[in-house]
């Protein structure tokens, strides 16, 4: 509970227009969109709507005095839990806080605001024929500040990398509500530790972003998509990391298992080929028809050599778009198949995803589940997926070892617990299996150096 | 325990409904309100959250949640773009009706759902357009009368002062629907633009032999307010009113998706199923149905139009061909950017909430001024008594309904 004199004084900050304290706006946002249970509901004691940083550095300096706990937040998309207020406190909502401040088209650089949606920064650039890369699914309905704390990324890091890649420079508002200005627009810059970095995919714990400056590339001219189905799920894999090396580079490669593939094809009534084991759509970009055709032709010869038993090659945007509203479909299709949908997000090195398939198909045999396996093959980021029905006893249970088993056979091939959607509140317990002790000392010692009083984001990540 | 036992039904009904929302958010960047409100508890996802934490006995049921209830526009915006396809405004309708048992009514609503299912009531007013006193409602519906356009304007508009004189009405020697077709005339339409209303009629009347029952309120407003048993005792006498026509045709796109759900809604009572079936396969929506027979306008003019697309048409019923199609026939046909976006009138939901209502509603007059259309044309009275009031802020465009343009 917030005393009433210290609600005044935030409020005195943002106005009453920026601060919810009724019941029903604080249970609003207990939650985000992990499968955390909604109950008991992880209420905030006070949600604040800021509108500029130095509002954000004065609530921070009034939460500092008081100890209260402050969590940020985008539009609540995230999938781990990162911004439930777990202990209470302030929930900080960013998502008015949504300018586009500049564009420097001199040095194809982008200075905006947290709350920004991360679709209106790429139609922005589009529409000036420039192109911002990263594109987690959730790009409609996630906030930059989000996707730069979470560090997020989607189909085309395997081209283009993800987020993080394209930050240049960061205002971060610290526990204590001073203001650090970090980076800037210079390519090259080796001046002290790379503080830009360290705010990357921090989740919210060491301080507030309140604006970013984000790198900008030329729009590729033209873009195509294929979809390629092959007989087994080695030569799906197989295919895309030959295609990579052969210099043909998707700007993106997107993995479905048999299981997964079979539920598009009935949550849309599409007859199957029964020789289809897995598929991949296929993204290429480029600049000449010529060059397109090209990175084409070599992809369709080498899926040919790894088995494929078709590959599509869309003729118009529509046929573009059917094929890849089969794969922005895949979570829902997989999600009608069973009661409950645990969805995971392991991120391998490419070279061990024939592997980690077979794995996490026994793990899934070993617990009777059903498990859909669908992902980035291009980055090596997979979303296996287990279906349950929580309800059904003894079924929780096994749902959580077969958890714990996946991450750990994502470890034990070299990889790790999250390739995009952060460690948050869901995946704390296996963190010190990933980082190990010297790793889980190193970051608890970051945390205290910037955080001292533990007030940014209390009980998420460690 | 009666109470107890409907309760849990209605409760079960809507857990069905909210444990589906898997919470991804892509509501958030589509919802009208929570476009305008900026609070989570106005949106789909907030609102299926609220609802099931109730269910699950995690919130106490007050007035502020069933406030949050109301806020809704039952547009469908966010189930098109929902992932999972969540129908919040029939959780929505549900949570309200739950929520009518739990706290009671509001009395404007009770009193506007009372004087809907009151004909004789609905032809006072719509007989003197003045309001009775007696009704309780005059001051209620008094700022929201609005200014009806005649066809004879809009031809007068067409053609400029000095064209021929108005082209006689007299119905087509061939009728192209052989069947005997009822236009279900609803309340809005009675009482607020019966000029509009004997357009559709003299419509018709070209393409079939028409009549005209005498119908009861369609339903909505009460399922919307949480009186289904009302609603369902007037779906009773509509569809023995209709009995005999073989195809019933309205001109309001929320009487026609309330009538097209008779058979659903009555599915439960054996007596009555397969009638409602029935009765909900025969009903059409106007430009449905004027498509559907191919009906040709006598004359193409010059003016420019642009439709907007009422939610109950174009969600609820998946027309949005056929207008516009119909449109280009009879004029020059501009379209709107978000032609789909509902306009803030919503049924009761401009008087509940008018400051929401006014920003939703400014947001379509500029996208309608982008056009420079002269008329903005619509297919249901609730929006086309919201575009009125856009088109007395703007002044540079008339509101029309489809049947009086075609
Ligand atoms: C359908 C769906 C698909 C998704 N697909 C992808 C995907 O393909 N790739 C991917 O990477 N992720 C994906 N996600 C996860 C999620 O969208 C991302 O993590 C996104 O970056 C979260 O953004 P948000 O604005 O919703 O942030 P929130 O969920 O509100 O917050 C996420 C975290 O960031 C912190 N935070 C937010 N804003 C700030 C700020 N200004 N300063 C400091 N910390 C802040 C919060 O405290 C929290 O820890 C998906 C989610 C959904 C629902
Ligand atoms: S889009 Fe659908 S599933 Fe997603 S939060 Fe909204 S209602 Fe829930
Ligand atoms: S029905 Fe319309 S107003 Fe209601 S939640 Fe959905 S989009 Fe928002």
């Amino acid at each position: 509970m917030i005393d009433e004199k210290v609600i005044n004084e935030f409020s005195q900050i943002v106005g009453a227009r920026g601060l919810l304290n009724e019941n029903l706006d604080l249970f609003t946002y207990s939650y985000d969109a992990s499968f955390l249970p909604l109950l008991p509901a992880a209420k905030p004691d006070l949600v604040l709507k800021p509108q500029s940083t130095q509002e954000v550095a004065a609530i921070m300096k009034l939460a500092h005095k008081y100890r209260i706990p402050v969590v940020a937040r985008g539009l609540g998309t995230g999938r781990t839990g990162g911004s439930v207020p777990a202990e209470g406190g302030l929930v900080l909502c960013l998502d008015e806080m949504n300018q586009i401040l500049e564009l420097d088209d001199q040095n194809l650089m982008l200075t905006v605001e947290p709350g920004v949606k991360t679709q209106d920064i790429y139609q922005f650039c589009a529409e000036r024929g420039l192109f911002y890369p990263p594109d987690p699914s959730s790009l409609k309905q996630s906030t930059i500040g989000g996707n730069i704390a979470e560090n997020a990324g989607g189909p085309r890091a395997v081209k283009y990398g993800v987020t993080g890649d394209y930050v240049m420079g960061l205002e971060v508002v610290l526990a204590d509500g001073s203001v650090l200005q970090t980076g800037g627009k210079m390519i090259k810059n080796v001046t002290g530790y790379d503080l830009t970095r360290l705010f990357v995919g921090s989740e919210g714990t060491l301080g507030i972003i309140t604006r970013a400056i984000l790198r900008l590339i030329p729009m590729p001219k033209i873009r195509r998509t294929a979809q390629a189905l092959f007989d087994s799920l080695d030569g799906a894999c197989a295919a895309v990391s030959r295609s990579i090396k052969s210099g043909a580079i998707p700007a993106a490669a997107e993995l479905m298992d048999q299981i997964s593939i079979e539920a598009v094809a009935k949550f849309r009534n599409i007859e199957l080929d029964p020789r289809v084991k897995a598929g991949v759509i296929f993204e290429f970009d480029g600049d000449s028809e010529a060059g397109l055709d090209a990175q084409i032709g070599e992809a369709e010869r080498l899926c040919a050599e790894c088995g494929s038993v078709q590959f599509r090659i869309a003729k118009t945007k529509e046929e573009e778009d059917e094929l890849w509203s089969l794969r922005r479909g895949m979570s829902s299709a997989i999600a009608a198949l069973a009661a409950n949908r645990i969805a995971e997000d392991i991120s391998v090195p490419r070279a061990a995803l024939p592997e980690i398939v077979k794995r996490l198909r026994e793990i899934a045999a070993r617990y009777g589940l059903q498990l859909a396996v669908f992902g980035h093959a291009g980055d090596g980021n997979l979303h296996p997926s287990l279906l349950a029905d929580l309800n059904a006893p003894g079924e929780k249970e096994k749902v959580e070892q077969a958890v714990g088993e996946i991450f750990q056979a994502a470890l034990a091939v070299g990889g790790t617990l999250s390739g995009e959607h952060g460690i948050g509140l869901t995946k704390k317990d296996y963190l010190a299996d990933a980082l190990g002790e010297t790793g889980m000392a190193a970051i608890r010692s970051i945390k205290k150096a910037l955080d001292p009083a533990g007030i940014l984001n209390p009980g998420k990540i460690f | 325990m009666c109470v107890n036992k409907t309760e849990k039904m209605s409760l079960a009904k809507i857990q069905a409904i909210v444990n589906q929302c898997d919470r991804c958010g892509a509501c958030l960047t589509v919802c009208p309100v929570y476009d305008v409100a900026h609070r989570e508890a106005a949106v789909a996802r907030g609102r299926l959250a609220t609802v099931r934490a109730m269910a699950e006995g995690g919130l106490t049921p007050d007035s502020k949640m069933a406030e949050a209830f109301e806020f809704c526009l039952l547009c469908k915006a966010c189930t098109e773009n929902c992932p999972s396809k969540v129908k919040t405004d029939e959780a929505m309708i549900e949570a309200r009706q739950y929520m009518a048992v739990k706290l009671g009514r509001r009395a404007k609503h009770r009193l506007l759902a009372g004087f809907l299912g009151n004909n004789v009531l609905i032809k006072l007013a719509a007989g003197t357009l003045k309001l009775s006193k007696k009704t309780g409602l005059g001051g209620l519906l008094r700022c929201v009368v609005p200014l009806e356009h005649t066809k004879a304007g809009y031809r007068e508009m067409a053609a400029g002062p000095a064209a021929f004189p108005a082209l006689s009405n007299i119905p087509h020697p061939e009728r192209p629907h052989p069947g005997k077709i009822a236009y279900f005339q609803g309340c809005a339409m009675k009482m607020f633009f019966p000029a509009a209303a004997q357009a559709t009629v003299k419509l018709l009347s070209r393409t079939a032999e028409v009549t005209i029952p005498e119908s009861a309120c369609c339903g909505m407003p009460h399922l919307a307010h949480g009186m289904a048993d009302q609603a369902q005792a007037l779906a009773k006498k509509n569809i023995e009113a209709f009995a005999d026509a073989d195809r019933i045709i309205t001109d309001c796109a929320s009487c026609g998706s309330s009538l097209k759900e008779y058979g659903h809604r009555l599915a439960a009572d054996p007596q009555w199923a397969a009638r409602a079936q029935e009765f909900s396969s025969k009903v059409m929506g106007l430009s449905e149905y004027l498509y559907d027979v191919g009906y040709q306008p006598k004359q193409k003019n010059a003016l420019r139009v642009t439709y907007h697309d009422p939610c109950h048409l174009v969600r609820g019923q998946g027309i949005k061909k056929q207008p516009r199609d119909l449109l280009q026939r009879a004029a020059e046909y501009v379209e709107m950017p978000r032609a789909d976006k509902c306009c803030g009138g919503a049924g009761t939901f401009y008087l509940d909430f008018p400051e929401a209502s006014r920003k939703i509603l400014s947001e379509k007059v500029k996208n309608i001024e982008s056009t420079d259309a002269d008329v903005v044309v619509t297919e249901c009275p609730a929006c086309l008594m919201q575009l009125a009031k856009g088109e007395q802020q703007s002044g540079r465009f008339k509101a029309m309904h489809i049947s009086q343009v075609l």
